[in-house]
C-alpha cells in the first residue's frame, strides 16, 4: 500500500516536473474533453460527481460534502461558511445532467469514486433514471415542441424501455456506458441550440432503425429544456432553489408556511432550513443555453409578483438549531448529541434528540435515524445505500461518552493507519476519514486535560490556538 | 489519506499564473506531502523586495484538514515568530475550509505581511514593538527582509559552480535548484538528504 502510493507519487513529481519545463502543455494531463469550470466541485476540483447543493446554493460531490462536515457540530458551506445541520441527498437532476453534458469525464469520476468506494466499504446511493424521469417529467410538452426538442412522446418511450429493461438492481449506468461506447461524437456534445439538436435527431432517424438502444442513447446523451424542469410547474426551471432531499424547485413555486415547517411536494421530507438560495450555478447555466426562453419567464415573473415576496422568504434562512445547542449537551443541560451520527433519512448530522438505530441492517456505515423521521417515517432510501427494510427493528442509543469517545479518537490516531480502528466501534458509525478540527486539537491536549470538564471542549476551538502557541511567545521574551 | 490527484492540480493551476500571483509552490519530496511555498513580499510594506520561502506540510487529511505553514525565511512580523516561523492565521487552524487551495492559503500569508493584527499577535517581542514604536519595527522588519529575504547575490550560474564545486552532479544540482526556487541553502539540504 505504502509502496504504491510512493510510485505514484513518483510519477505524479515526475509529470509535474515535465510540466513545469514546458507550460504551455497544461493539458499533457487531462486525456478526455474540457468541462465547463462551473462544474467543477470546490473541493476535489475535478468534475462534480453525484451532486449535492447545499441550503446557500453551493454544490459539491457526494463524498466531498460529506468528508468535509463536522463530526461534533454544524457544518459551515467550504465556500462560504453558510452554517447547516443536514446533509443533503444527492440533486438528482444535476446528477444526469452533468452525464449528459460530459459522458465520458463522468464515466471516469464514476469507476474512480466506485473504486474508492469498494476500498472504503462505504457506498453512496444509487440514482436510477427511470424513477427519477417518473418523477419530473409530466408535462414539459407546449415547451418543447415550440423549441423543436425530442417531443415528450419520444421521453416517454426512452422512459419506458428502461424501466422495462432494466430490474431494480442494474443501475443506468450501465446501459449508459454501452451508450457512450457506440456514440458518435457529433452527437454528443452538440445538444445545445436548437437547430443542432433538431439536426442531429433527424439524421439519427434516417441513418438508424430505432432500435432500442438507439432511443436510450439518444434519452441519455441529449440534454434538452426538458432535462431541467421544476418539480412543481413542471416548466423550465426559473431561479433554481435545491431542497435538503435533492428535488429542484424555481423559486418562485415554493411557498414556506408560516410555521417554517416546508415539506418537499414529491417525497413529503421536511425542508429544514426554510427557502433555500438560488443555486446560481445552475441558474446561470440556464440562462446560458435557453436565454429566450429563461428572459421569457423573468418577464412573466416580475409582472406576476412586485418583487417584495422575495426578501421576506429570505428571512427563513439560517441554521436550523442555535449554534449552542451542540455545547449545551456536554455541560448537562440541552438534548442529547450523537457526535459522528447522522439520521439517514433527514440528513441532520450530528443527531440532536433520541437516536434510533437499526437491530437489522448490516453494513458497516449502519442505519440511523433522528427521532423526527422514526415517528414520521418518509420514503426515501438510506443515504449509504445501506438494505435497509421496513420490517427491521430499532433500539434507541445512547451518546457515547465524551471519555470514551477521546479514548477512541486517540486510539485512532495514534494507529498508523487506522484501517480496522472503526469496526468495533458501533457508537461511532460514521467515522469520516478526516477527524476534523475538533478531534485534532483534542488529541493534543488530552493528556493534561483528562479532568477537564466537559465544556471546555467546546471552547476549544479559539483558545487551543493559542494554547499552541503559547511556547513561541514566551521564549522570544526570553530573547 | 492525501487527496494527491487534488494537490496535482493545485500545483498545475498555480504554476499557470505565477506572472501574476507571483506565488511558487514546488515538491520537496518526492511524494507531494512535503512542498515549498514562494511568496514575494508585498509592495509598500517592510518586506518589499523580499522572497519568503514557506515550508508546507499536507496532513493526512489534506484537503479536509490544513495543511501546516511556516516560514523558512526569517521573518519580523507581529503574527510571526521570528524564532521559528510558525504563523498566526485563522485559515490555517480552525477557520480553514476544504474550498481553499495551497495558493488560496499563501495569498492569504502574503495578506498577512500587509496587514499585521498585533492584537492577535504570534510574537509578543515583535507585536509590542509594533505597537509601541512603530519605526523601529519598520526599521528592523526592513533589515530583516535585506538580510533573510533577499536572494544571494550569486546569480543561478555562480550558484549551481558553487555546489558543483562541493561534488554533486551538474543535472542533480540544476533541477534541485529549481525545485527550491534558487534558495542555495535549501538546495544544498535537500541534496545532502536525498
Amino acid at each position: 500500500m505504502e509502496e504504491n502510493n510512493n510510485n505514484n507519487s513518483k510519477n505524479i513529481d515526475n509529470n509535474f516536473k515535465a510540466l513545469m519545463k514546458s507550460p504551455l502543455q497544461h493539458n499533457a494531463l487531462e486525456d478526455d474533453e474540457d468541462f465547463s469550470p462551473e462544474f467543477q466541485c470546490c473541493v476535489c476540483l475535478e468534475l462534480l460527481y453525484k451532486p449535492v447543493v447545499l441550503a446557500c446554493g453551493h454544490i459539491s460531490c457526494f463524498w466531498c460534502v460529506f468528508n468535509a462536515m463536522n463530526i461534533w457540530h454544524e457544518s459551515n458551506c467550504p465556500v462560504c461558511r453558510h452554517p447547516y445541520n443536514h446533509f443533503p441527498s444527492i440533486c438528482q437532476l444535476l446528477h444526469f445532467l452533468l452525464m449528459k453534458l460530459y459522458p465520458a469525464i463522468y464515466k471516469k469520476r464514476e469507476r474512480q469514486v466506485t473504486e474508492e468506494e469498494k476500498k472504503s466499504g462505504q457506498f453512496s446511493p444509487e440514482v436510477e433514471y427511470h424513477i427519477f424521469r417518473s418523477q419530473t417529467s409530466k408535462d414539459v410538452d407546449s415547451v418543447c415542441n415550440s423549441l423543436h426538442f425530442p417531443s415528450q412522446e419520444q421521453t416517454k418511450l426512452y422512459s419506458e424501455s428502461y424501466s422495462s429493461r432494466e430490474g431494480k438492481s442494474s443501475s443506468c449506468m450501465q446501459s449508459f456506458e454501452t451508450a457512450v461506447e457506440c456514440g458518435d461524437d457529433t452527437t454528443l456534445k452538440s445538444a445545445t441550440s436548437s437547430e443542432s439538436s433538431e439536426a442531429t435527431a433527424n439524421s439519427t432517424i434516417q441513418e438508424c432503425s430505432l432500435t432500442v438502444n438507439d432511443l436510450e442513447y439518444k434519452a441519455h446523451n441529449q440534454f434538452s429544456v426538458d432535462d431541467l424542469p421544476c418539480a412543481a410547474c413542471k416548466r423550465m426551471l426559473f431561479q433554481p432553489v435545491v431542497l435538503n432531499c435533492g428535488h429542484v424547485y424555481c423559486e418562485s413555486c415554493i411557498v414556506v408556511p408560516r410555521d417554517g415547517n416546508f415539506r418537499c411536494p414529491i417525497c413529503q421530507s421536511l425542508h429544514p432550513h426554510g427557502l433555500p438560495s438560488v443555486c446560481l450555478i445552475l441558474e446561470h447555466f440556464l440562462e446560458e443555453q435557453f436565454s429566450d426562453l429563461y428572459a421569457e419567464r423573468r418577464k412573466a415573473l416580475r409582472i406576476q409578483t412586485n418583487g417584495s415576496t422575495q426578501a421576506q422568504r429570505h428571512a427563513h434562512r439560517s441554521a436550523s438549531f442555535p449554534k449552542n445547542v451542540y455545547s449545551s449537551w456536554w455541560v448537562g443541560n440541552g438534548p442529547k448529541v450523537h457526535v459522528g451520527v447522522g439520521c439517514d433519512f433527514c440528513g441532520m448530522s450530528p443527531i440532536i434528540g433520541e437516536r434510533y438505530k437499526c437491530k437489522d441492517c448490516t453494513e458497516r456505515i449502519g442505519f440511523d435515524l433522528c427521532e423526527a423521521c422514526y415517528n414520521n417515517p418518509v420514503k426515501t432510501p438510506g443515504r449509504f445505500n445501506q438494505q435497509h427494510k421496513p420490517e427491521h427493528k430499532f433500539e434507541i442509543m445512547q451518546p457515547a461518552d465524551i471519555n470514551d469517545l477521546l479514548y477512541r479518537m486517540n486510539a485512532e490516531l495514534s494507529d498508523d493507519e487506522g484501517s480496522d480502528a472503526t469496526e468495533n466501534n458501533d457508537g461511532v458509525s460514521r467515522t469520516p476519514e478526516s477527524s476534523g478540527d475538533v478531534p485534532e486539537d483534542l488529541e493534543d491536549n488530552t493528556n493534561d486535560r483528562e479532568n477537564a470538564s466537559p465544556n471546555y471542549f467546546f471552547s476549544v476551538d479559539a483558545s487551543i490556538d493559542a494554547e499552541d502557541d503559547s511556547d513561541e511567545p514566551s521564549s522570544d521574551f526570553a530573547q | 489519506m492525501i487527496d494527491f490527484g487534488r494537490v496535482q492540480k493545485e500545483l498545475q493551476e498555480c504554476s499557470k499564473d505565477i506572472e501574476a500571483s507571483g506565488i511558487k509552490i514546488n515538491p520537496v519530496s518526492d511524494n507531494l506531502v512535503h512542498l515549498t511555498g514562494t511568496i514575494p513580499g508585498p509592495i509598500g510594506t517592510p518586506y518589499e523586495g523580499g522572497t519568503f520561502h514557506i515550508d508546507i506540510t499536507l496532513p493526512d487529511g489534506y484537503p479536509f484538514e490544513p495543511p501546516k505553514m511556516h516560514f523558512v525565511t526569517k521573518v519580523w512580523h507581529p503574527n510571526i515568530s521570528s524564532q521559528s516561523g510558525a504563523i498566526c492565521l485563522d485559515i490555517l487552524k480552525d477557520q480553514w475550509s476544504p474550498a481553499l487551495t495551497l495558493k488560496t492559503a499563501l495569498l492569504s500569508v502574503q495578506a498577512l505581511l500587509s496587514a499585521p493584527e498585533p492584537d492577535d499577535p504570534q510574537d509578543a517581542v515583535v507585536a509590542q514593538q509594533y505597537l509601541r514604536d512603530y519605526q523601529t519595527f519598520v526599521g528592523t522588519a526592513r533589515y530583516w527582509t535585506e538580510t533573510f529575504a533577499k536572494a544571494s547575490s550569486l546569480g543561478v550560474e555562480e550558484k549551481v559552480q558553487k555546489l558543483v564545486e562541493m561534488g554533486f552532479p551538474d543535472s542533480l544540482v540544476k533541477s534541485t535548484l529549481e525545485a527550491v526556487g534558487g534558495d542555495e541553502n535549501m538546495a544544498l539540504e535537500k541534496l545532502l538528504s536525498s
